[in-house]
């Protein structure tokens, strides 16, 4: 089968990884994970993908989760499109819904750290809390907030749009031992502490990627067949086949 | 004699000095302060429509609620002096999962502005305390926010509880947050949603005036204008 995967570059090393021992041919485009502050651009360009894909292409499979409801809207095509179940890529470097849930509920504030996105510069969590945590570049936002708002506001909006920060306690590295990762765990690390949190250097387990890549989808995936959209399913299943005329879509 | 309209726009812009200093001004020449606190609700009113236009963004809306905080606060004393106190009573919260509050919070200094008092329960809530609170302060709404799509599932079950508390028919619950869709809200039956902490004042407002005009109807009393149409902020 010749497939097309379209991934997030949080994903690359993964899924180049997979891509390369799969079954079959595999051609891989990346697209860059700051796509994710605007999820209507983001939405765009994965469909602009889909519908530019070769003719040749029997199925696209998408490294990307819900991210926030960005790919609710997707439409699958000419061929089918198969995606994860899964909220975001946290779920996917944890191998299983199951498994992220059980992090979710026994530490909520944790802020999880992968190589790839480290390396390039991405802030997974700043995307989902646009200027909270922008907030993090503290010298740079600080002035450009004193040139529009003066310094007696800065500082407030420095201190209210960081203040997520207090209620987090753990950073964790998540390591796919794909690649020498001390560097990037330290860097990790620093933050972490730096931050107050506890630092914990985790295990991923990228069987839903590696199953995503060889075509092994059951129902840990979501299938789209040609003219299906993909929806929010707001249960355990994450997402689903819209329905007709159904506006499930995230306000922005 | 106190410039309203200098207020007025330095709670748009996020002037808290100017803001204060006009407020205090107005107190000394004892302007009636519902009239100052109504200047304050219709710039935060423009506010609101600016977000909602895509004209401003967080910061922007964060810096005109503090101004007009710090107004208020001077205001106080006088509202409640002369009579004036808040007549509808709402309880927020981020749900059970999730830490991030920025979006409750200007919900909950805006709603204050349009004459609700705010019982903030914080982040990360269980529907067993936006219950108790509910019921300990004898709300008229619940307002529930998350920012992620993995915890907004847990607010399901505050809707739940609501529909089946005997004891609190006029209590109303509206949802929000950036991964919360309409049709979410729908499905859990929430009483309302709102893509912004604009709308979900005007949203508020009508909800809250729906079930009270309901209540009475249901007392078999004509119904009154609502508590919302009353309202600059609903006006507007």
């Amino acid at each position: 089968m010749r497939l097309l995967a379209i991934t997030c570059d949080i994903l690359s090393r993964p899924v180049y990884h997979f891509a390369a021992r799969s079954p079959h041919t595999v051609n891989v485009v990346d697209l860059s994970a700051s796509l994710h502050a605007e999820p209507l651009t983001l939405r765009e360009r994965i469909q602009a993908e889909i519908d530019a894909a070769d003719p040749a292409v029997e199925a696209i499979v998408l490294a990307y989760g819900l991210c926030g409801g960005a790919t609710a809207g997707l439409t699958a095509r000419t061929v089918p499109v198969v995606l994860p179940r899964a909220h975001d890529c946290v779920t996917i470097f944890l191998g299983a819904r199951d498994r992220y849930t059980t992090e979710h509920e026994a530490t909520p504030g944790t802020y999880w750290y992968v190589q790839d996105q480290m390396e390039r510069g991405n802030d997974l969590k700043g995307w989902l809390l646009g200027d909270a945590a922008r907030a993090d570049d503290v010298v740079a936002t600080r002035a450009e907030y004193v040139t529009r708002f003066g310094a007696d506001n800065a500082d407030y909006l420095m201190e209210t749009l960081g203040e997520w920060r207090t209620r987090y306690e753990r950073g964790a590295f998540l390591d796919t031992g794909l690649a020498p990762a001390d560097a990037a765990a330290d860097r990790a690390r620093e933050e972490a502490e730096r931050r107050g949190w506890r630092f914990e250097r985790r295990a991923a387990d990228l069987r839903l990627v590696e199953r995503l890549l060889n075509g092994d989808w059951d129902s840990e995936y979501q299938i789209l067949q040609p003219g299906e959209t993909l929806a929010m399913s707001y249960d355990e299943d994450v997402v689903q086949v819209a329905q007709s005329g159904a506006s499930n879509l995230p306000a922005r | 004699m106190a410039d309203l309209k200098r207020l007025q726009l330095a709670v748009e812009v996020g002037d808290r000095e100017t803001a204060v200093e006009v407020t205090q001004q107005a107190i000394d020449e004892q302007m009636p302060p519902k009239t100052v606190l109504d200047s304050m609700t219709d710039a935060m009113g423009v506010v609101g429509q600016r977000f909602q236009d895509g004209d401003i963004y967080v910061p922007e809306m964060l810096i005109s609620a503090r101004a007009m905080k710090a107004a208020v606060a001077l205001l106080e004393p006088l509202l409640v002096g002369s009579g004036y106190i808040p007549d509808k009573i709402a309880v927020m919260g981020t749900i059970k999962g999730d830490l991030h509050d920025i979006g409750k919070n200007l919900v909950g200094m805006m709603l204050k502005g349009a004459s609700f008092a705010i019982y903030d329960l914080g982040t990360n809530v269980t529907v067993d305390r936006f219950m108790a609170a509910a019921r300990e302060h004898k709300a008229d709404l619940i307002g529930i926010s998350a920012l992620l799509t993995t915890t907004m599932g847990n607010m399901r079950g505050v809707i739940e509880a609501v529909r089946a508390a005997d004891d609190m028919p006029n209590l109303r619950v509206i949802v929000g947050g950036a991964a919360v869709t309409k049709e979410f809200a729908n499905q859990i039956g929430a009483d309302g949603w709102a893509p912004d902490a604009g709308s979900a004042v005007i949203l508020a407002l009508r909800v809250v005036g729906e079930a009270r005009a309901a209540a009475t109807d249901r007392a078999g009393v004509s119904s009154p204008a609502s508590a919302a149409s009353a309202d600059p902020i609903a006006a507007g």
